[in-house]
């Protein structure tokens, strides 16, 4: 739709199509085609004042105000801000562990060290523990160890 | 959000931010409304088609391609969900159809607006779906006929046709109303 388009019949068509206002005729048509009017008024002057009546009309048209819980329920459908990618194992690893991994690996941490400790502990008192073992046997008329074991 | 172009806006809600979100559905959720319940003439299903509008919105914005507004976007989505509940109904005759009894007017509003009102509505929701379509997307809702040729997925010579017969109708039918307008 060009401005060189405009013609009387064109005119007559923007107002049965789109009303008296020349805001509500298309942009490229607009200025081209009020000037058409501006220059011939009497041409115009019946379409436009049906158009304007209907037009008058129309604004007046209303429409129910949707439910106050429709903009609720619409956002509650909406997405949630997704966390950042850890892969499968970081999506386990804050599953399990939702405050971080830090507390349970010092934890292991721990651990490791007390069992190398009193394993250490253990033995370099071995000796003693024999002497006493031996004791227990013989309280119970056993030579050794082996015998009250049944591994002779 | 006048400093937030529509594609930041719909980008932000696609990552689930809740103030974009909430923006978008503040700017277009009432002229969905209007052009559900213009073309059904029921605020429950309005609203229904509304809510379905969105939902499809909600996972269509990770993969939205700036190609048209929003709001034609989901004014083409919603006459589409409208077209197919109306075709649904179509087996039952429009005299058998019940009064519409909420309008969710205001009652200060006076009784001969009320009539005048219900004159204009009632000759909208007669008019056939197409021209209701072309008529509410243009003349109610202020699309250009660019956007609305789009939403309805016609040329703009077809809307201008469309528009031309639904306000042929509607003169035709308002009549005497029309000419107390004068």
């Amino acid at each position: 739709m060009k401005d060189m388009t405009v013609s009387t019949e064109r005119v007559l068509e923007l107002i049965a199509a789109y009303g008296a206002e020349p805001g509500a005729w298309p942009e490229d048509e607009r200025a081209a085609a009020a000037e058409w009017v501006a220059n011939s008024p009497d041409l115009f002057a019946a379409a436009l004042e049906e158009a304007r009546a209907l037009d008058q009309m129309l604004l007046n048209e209303q429409v129910p105000e949707p439910s106050s819980q429709l903009s609720e329920s619409i956002l509650t459908a909406a997405p949630m801000p997704k966390p950042a990618a850890r892969g499968v194992l970081g999506g386990l690893s804050t599953l399990i562990f939702p405050q971080g991994v830090r507390w349970p690996a010092g934890a292991a941490l721990a651990s490791l060290m007390m069992g190398l400790v009193g394993g250490y502990a253990y033995a370099s008192t071995g000796a003693g523990y024999d002497q006493a073992d031996l004791a227990y046997y013989a309280a119970f008329g056993v030579e050794n160890g082996e015998d009250w074991l049944g591994t002779e | 959000m006048s400093g937030i172009s529509e594609l930041d806006q719909i980008t932000r809600a696609a990552a689930g931010d809740r103030a974009a979100q909430a923006a978008l559905v503040n700017r277009n959720m009432p002229i969905v409304f209007r052009v559900a319940y213009r073309m059904l003439q029921d605020r429950a299903e309005a609203e229904d088609v509304t809510q379905e509008t969105f939902l499809r919105a909600w996972k269509k914005l990770p993969d939205w391609q700036p190609k048209a507004k929003f709001s034609t976007w989901a004014c083409t989505v919603a006459l589409n969900l409208c077209r197919d509940r109306l075709r649904k109904k179509k087996p039952v005759l429009m005299d058998e159809l019940p009064e519409r009894v909420d309008t969710g007017l205001r009652p200060e509003e006076s009784l001969a607006s009320q009539q005048a009102l219900q004159g204009i509505e009632a000759k909208i929701a007669d008019l056939p779906d197409r021209q209701r379509e072309a008529l509410t997307l243009c003349a109610l809702e202020g699309m250009t006929n660019i956007e609305a040729a789009a939403a309805m997925d016609v040329s703009v010579r077809a809307l201008e046709s469309l528009l031309a017969r639904a306000r042929r109708a509607l003169r035709a039918g308002l009549g005497a109303e029309l000419a107390g307008e004068r």
